[in-house]
Order: C-alpha cells, then structure tokens, then sequence
C-alpha cells in the first residue's frame, strides 16, 4: 500500500531533479557541434553541382518533419549518388503559413530527418550541411495549398 | 422561509430607499470628430503656413483611423484666437473637439512661434493650450509635436507620432532589404541591401540600433547596425542557425534562439561581454522570445507539446508556464505595454490571425479577418497593432486599433512588406 | 520517522490530487449578475427592444433582477434569495412568484426606462481605451419630469482622468432624457428624479 503512495511521488521527485539538471545544463557541450556553424558557410559552392537525373525535393506536410515511404523511397534511390559526392547540402524549406521564425525552426527540422536518415543508411555526417531557409524562399507564391505543398521541401544538391 | 422573508422586506423597502443605477458597460461605435482649424498667420509670413501646418497635424491625427475630421470647406468660421472663438458654431456641426493656433515670427531668421488652442465643444472648456519655437523648414516636426499633444490630451495615451517603423521589403526574388520609415511611410531609408533573406528586425530601446537575421552568409546570422554610421557587427557565429534577436527592455542585452545542431533554444547574449546563457533546453523547437516589459520574464513558442504554443519563462528562476491552450497554433507572443495581457498569431481553421489573450483568463480573442496574418507589432502607447498579411501573392502591411473601431492599411510599396517593428517612444 | 514520511508522501499525494482537481475544473467562472444592481445587458436589450415596439404585449419574461440596496448590509440576503429563487421550486418560490408579478408591471416600467436610458447614453460616450485597468465612475443626475437633464455630478470620479473626461463629455452631449415623461408620475419620483450611471470600463479588449 506504502508503495502505491510511494511510487508517484518518487516519478514527481525525478521529473523535479530532470528539470533542474536541464536548467543547469551549460552550452559548453557544443564546441564540437560548432564546426557546423564553421562550415556551413557557402565554401562548399567552389565545388562543382553534381547532377543527377533524380527528383531533388522530398515533401512535407503542415508543421511536421516527419518522412513518409515515398520520401525514404526517393532518398534510397539517391544514396549511391549521395555516396559518391564530397558535400551534401540539405535546404529545409517551408509554407508561408504559420510564423517565420517557428518556420525557420521547422525546416531546420525537416533538413535534419532528412540528414539522419541518410546517416543512418551509412552517409557520413560529416559530408552533410544543413541549412533553413524556413518560409523565406518559397518556390512558388501563389497562396492555395498546391503551392503550400510544393514549398515544404528540403533540397538536396549534391557537390 | 426566512430567506423569503427578507426578500419581501428587500423588494418593499428598496422602492423607498435605494437609488436606480444604470450600467453603462458598451461605448459608442463613433469616432471623436475633430476639426483642425487652418492656423492664422502674422502679416510678413508666408501665409501657406498656417494651412500647412493644420493640414500636417490633421494627417498625423487622422492617420490610424481614431479619430474624424470636419473638412475645411464645411465650417462656418476660422477663428485663430479664442476672442474669435464661438462654441456654437462647432456644436452644431457636430464637433466634439477644435484646434485653432497662430504662427507668429520670432526673428528674420525664419524661426517661428506657434501657439496653439484645443477646446471641447461639449464641455464649452479650452482643454489645452500651448506654443512652440521652431524653424520654418520644419513645419512637419513641429506638428508632430502639436498632434503628440493634442492626441495626448484626448485620448489619455502617448502620442506615437514621432514613432519609427522597421520592415523587410522583398521586391524580386533575389532582392532582399530592411527599411526604416516614419509612422505614416515618409522618409524611407535602406538600412542594407541583400541577395539573401533578411528576417526578424527589431529596434534597441533607445532606438539607434536594430538587429536582424540575415542569410548573406548562407546561414542564419545576426547582425546589429547602427542606424547613424551605418556599421554592421555579427553577433560571432554561434551555431548552426542563429535566429529571432529581441533586445532586452534595458538594452543590455538580446535574447535570441540558437541551434546548434539542430535543436533550437532559447538563450540571453549579453551584448557588454558577449556571454551566452542558456535559457531553455528542450529538444523541441523553442523560438520567437519576447521580454516582458518589466523584463524579469521571456515569452516563447515551444512545440514541445507536439503543436507551437506560447510559454513564459522567468529569467531568474527558470520557471516555465504555459500560456495557450486553445487550438493548435499559437505562435510568435508580444507582451503588451501594461504586460498584462499578449498578443500573437493564432490559427484557427487554415486560417492564421492576430490574437489577444489577458494573461489572467484563459480565453483568446482573434482580432483580425483575414488569412495570412503574422508579425504583429504593437504600438509604444499599446493602443494600435500592425503586422502583415497578403493580398494575392504581395504581402502589406495591415493595423488595427485596439478599441476595434478602425482597420486600416499602410500605403503599399514596391514588393512584398513584412515583419514590422514598432519603434520605440523617444525619450 | 517511518510514519512521518508516510504522512508527508500521503499529504503530497493529495496535493497533487488536488491540483489535478483544480486544474480540470478551473474553468473561469461566470459572471452571476444577481449582486448587481438594476444591470440592463445588452443581451437583454433585444429583449427589452422587443417590449418597446409592442408594448400593448405585457411581457412577464423579463428577467427578475434584484436591485442594489444603498444599505450595503442589506447586500447579501438579497442575492442568497436570488439565488435560492432561482435554482428551487418550493412553496417559498411559489409565493415569492406571485409577489414578483404584483410588482413586475412597475419593474418592467423601470427595466424599460433604464434600458432606453442606457443605450442612449452608451450610443454617445466615446470610450477611451483601458485597457490594463478596470475603472468604474459614478455619475448622480437630477432630472425634470419632461426628462430635461437638471443637473449632473462625478460622485464617484474614477483614478484614470481620461476616462472621467471622456464620461463629462458625453453628459455634456445629453440635455433631454425625454423617455420618462410617459412614466407614472410616481414611478418617476420614486427612481427617476434622482439615479445614478455606473460608467463601468472592464479592462478587457473589447
């Protein structure tokens, strides 16, 4: 019986200790996670485009970063190009709905699944750049979902 | 039994000795009309200014849609001295309000001094008077100066009409610029031209410095610039995407969102020895802060709920609570001046509009109509929200005041307006 | 040592089971007007407009409201009874119905008056905007039987001056309350010789 009391407030005192552990925690855990802010810059565009008869776009649905089968599928079918190339650069994009800022966020996101996915089938991270662009460069601006559709995106141009 | 005792009792003796009170809870829907009397001249001055002069303080008033006018041609006198000056002939043109004022020389140096008289119709009472010296080549300040305080006088708020406006113009795809113009869209300037996009503006409190996020070196940077020499500094590349600058209200500091690999949170950068400290972390995206305006709290999206919602967190204590609940977005939240109550965007069906929210109630209240709303942006004085919104594929700048009596457009430029920042008051 | 923690871990316990209550069920409440005085709201003021137009109707579906008595301890009693009146049917409720309908033909005169009243005045005061406050000002007026306004006083100015300004203002703008010259003579002395407005601003974005 003690035990039934016992054990909520044992999950409570947890979450308490999680939170202040949160609070504490300090940015210096980041200073190997600083050589993305180094190479994200556009050193990568001296290097020659890599062209590729593939569909360079996988698609989004509102505010989720998730990637469907069609998406894996597609990016399956790169992965041999995406191999071969010295760079990989991954735009994460999205609708004009919703605020720029949680946009900016969001396509950050929606680059990154795309990026760990492709880690996972044995690219290596550090090939990879990642950039957002959130709501600011729409492909088309026409304001109906067709375009809303095609604008949550993350291009994939390979170096 | 007893109750019902009393109650007789209250019904019968109330007749005998209360007073009848009437609620009046609901204002009228009419504006205050105002007339703006051409302002009389001394003979050896240049006789336009009297009516330029009027006609400046008339367009700064009526600006925002607060207020109406009784147009030149429809009254009945031009009084310039309160001698002259007859309630009658302005009660029965419906006035609630007269402005009269004379431009007097000062010297040969083209400086003039300029009274001025506000009086309530209804009341029959002069409400304010005062005078200003100033120069002849700057008609327009001075009258901004007269509206500041005549608006002041009627409305009980500061006048905003010597406030500035910061926005991003997006003329072509590839043309990207921050701009910074008076309230009424005169006077712009190009603060930086860019081929990438520019995002986020906002002004430092004392008002010679804005930050933004600009993508110039292709990624989310944040640059601060100096509005008098023009000079540009990063804020030293600190992560993968560096975004959403607000200065804090003593300016000393920004908070402002960095993701380092892809995990956006809230931080405060102090601008004196450029130190980072981490204000939330949580792998959800945290964005879009905001200070409250006694600065000890920090308003912020969060989906950390799986949908964005609005979220305060204490800068000292580091304690969270959650401010939205209703629908599934609820993003980018302002305090308002008093910081009791925020606004934000809130989207409701597809459709994504400017909200309000008191603090202490839990409902939302939507102010605007129309679809693609963002950025909203209050005015100092807390009495007008601007943000922008789209019409076809160009995007404008739309406001509304707070009363919901006017809704109003700023004039459209070349190119899509967007991300207003509202300056703030000079001190 | 062993009890004492049990009985803090059974006190947080509830605590929390408390909060989880609290939170589930705080819903912001509404606002019950039986405390108010004589309160013609404008979800009322259809219904009132209704009686206006087609007053040969006696309506009884006006909606009975307790009146403020100038007594403040007078002031509870009144709103128990509202309440009891409104939510049980007992015999009290039965005989209290039958003193309400002697009476109503009177209220319903008064009700009518007040609304008129009210949204003339309301169609003409100019609002400031207030938002962070909630401000209240009361208005004494004097009236003749023609309705001619006599005389009017701040009695009770509220702290933000703009919003007492913009009240003198629409007072200014109304001479003639002419809609209570059809009254019973006796009903206007008993309430409309001398009454009060409550300028009330709620602090809410309206």
């Amino acid at each position: 019986m003690r035990r039934l009391f016992m054990e909520p407030i044992g999950i409570f005192i947890l979450a308490m200790i999680c939170q202040v552990y949160s609070c504490a925690a300090n940015v210096s855990d980041s200073v190997e996670r600083m050589q993305y802010a180094s190479v994200a810059g556009e050193e990568y565009l001296q290097e020659e485009k890599l062209d590729t008869n593939l569909g360079d776009k996988v698609f989004f649905e509102f505010d989720k970063s998730s990637l469907d089968a069609e998406d894996k599928n597609l990016l399956e079918q790169y992965l041999p190009f995406i191999k071969k190339a010295k760079i990989v650069r991954l735009e994460g994009h999205c609708d004009e709905r919703g605020t720029r800022e949680y946009n900016l966020a969001l396509g950050e996101r929606r680059a990154l699944e795309v990026r760990d996915f492709l880690i996972v089938k044995g690219v290596s991270g550090k090939k990879i750049r990642v950039v957002s662009f959130g709501e600011e460069k729409p492909l088309k601006s026409a304001s109906n979902e067709n375009a809303w559709a095609e604008n949550r995106r993350v291009e994939i141009s390979l170096y | 039994m007893i109750k019902f005792f009393f109650l007789v009792v209250f019904l019968v003796s109330n007749n005998i000795f209360s007073i009848l009170e009437i609620e009046i809870l609901k204002g009228s829907d009419n504006l205050s009309k105002v007339a703006f009397v051409p302002f009389g001249v001394e003979d050896g001055i240049e006789e336009s200014y009297g009516g330029q002069i009027s006609k400046f303080i008339e367009g700064n008033m009526l600006l925002f849609g607060e207020f109406e006018n009784l147009d030149e041609s429809e009254m009945l006198s031009y009084p310039s001295s309160e001698s002259d000056f007859y309630y009658r002939d302005w009660k029965i043109q419906g006035v609630d309000y007269s402005l009269i004022g004379k431009v007097n020389s000062v010297n040969s140096l083209g400086n003039l001094n300029i009274s001025y008289s506000l009086f309530n119709i209804n009341r029959r009472i002069k409400i304010l008077e005062g005078e200003i010296i100033g120069s002849e080549n700057n008609l327009e300040g001075i009258s901004k100066i007269i509206s500041n305080r005549i608006y002041e006088q009627i409305t009980g708020l500061k006048g905003i009409f010597d406030t500035k406006l910061a926005y991003v113009v997006n003329s072509d795809p590839e043309t990207y610029q921050i701009c910074i113009s008076n309230i009424d869209g005169k006077n712009e300037q190009i603060l930086f031209t860019s081929k990438a996009p520019i995002m986020s503006p906002d002004w430092s409190p004392d008002r010679k410095k804005i930050a933004y996020v600009s993508f110039e070196n292709g990624l989310a940077e944040i640059f601060i610039q100096d509005l008098i020499s023009g000079q540009r500094d990063s804020i030293q590349a600190l992560g993968m995407t560096n975004s959403a600058p607000v200065w804090s209200p003593d300016g000393k500091s920004l908070a402002l969102v960095v993701s380092f690999s892809g995990n956006p949170d809230i931080f405060l950068y102090s601008l004196n020895n450029k130190k980072l400290t981490r204000l939330t972390n949580h792998y959800g995206i945290d964005t879009e802060p905001s200070w409250s305006p006694d600065s000890k709290k920090i308003i912020f999206t969060s989906d950390r709920t799986g949908s964005p919602q609005l979220y305060e967190i204490n800068t000292k204590s580091k304690r969270k609570k959650r401010l939205t609940r209703d629908g599934n977005y609820n993003a980018r939240g302002r305090y308002f001046p008093d910081g009791k109550s925020i606004f934000f965007v809130h989207g409701n069906d597809g459709n994504f509009q400017i909200a309000t929210k008191k603090l202490s109630s839990r409902y939302i209240e939507t102010l605007t109509s129309t679809s693609l709303d963002e950025s909203p942006a209050i005015s100092p004085n807390g009495n007008i929200i601007i943000y922008a919104t789209k019409d076809g594929t160009n995007g404008y700048l739309g406001g509304i005041t707070l009363d919901g009596k006017s809704r109003f457009s700023l004039p459209v430029k070349n190119g899509s307006v967007r991300e207003p920042a509202w300056s703030p008051l000079l001190n | 040592m062993n009890k004492a923690l049990t009985s803090l871990n059974t006190f947080f316990l509830i605590l929390l089971f408390l909060s989880l209550i609290f939170s589930v069920f705080s819903v912001p409440k509404l606002n019950v007007d039986e405390q108010q005085s004589i309160k013609v709201n404008f979800y009322e003021l259809s219904q009132q407009d209704d009686i206006l137009f087609d007053s040969s109707i006696p309506n009884v579906t006006i909606k009975q409201e307790t009146k403020k008595s100038s007594l403040t301890d007078k002031k509870i009693e009144p709103s128990e009874a509202a309440v009891v009146s409104k939510f049980k049917f007992n015999k009290s409720d039965i005989k209290n119905e039958i003193s309400k309908i002697k009476l109503s033909k009177e209220r319903e005169d008064i009700l009518r008056i007040s609304a008129i009243i009210q949204s003339r005045i309301s169609s003409i005061w100019i609002k400031p905007n207030s938002l962070s406050e909630s401000l209240i000002t009361k208005v004494s007026i004097n009236l003749a039987p023609s309705g001619e306004i006599l005389n009017f006083k701040l009695i009770e100015p509220s702290s933000n001056n703009s919003f007492n300004e913009s009240i003198l203002t629409a007072m200014n703008k109304m001479t003639f309350l002419e809609d209570v010259k059809f009254l019973d003579r006796k009903l206007f002395e008993e309430n409309f010789r001398n009454f009060n407005l409550v300028f009330k601003s709620s602090g809410e974005i309206e």
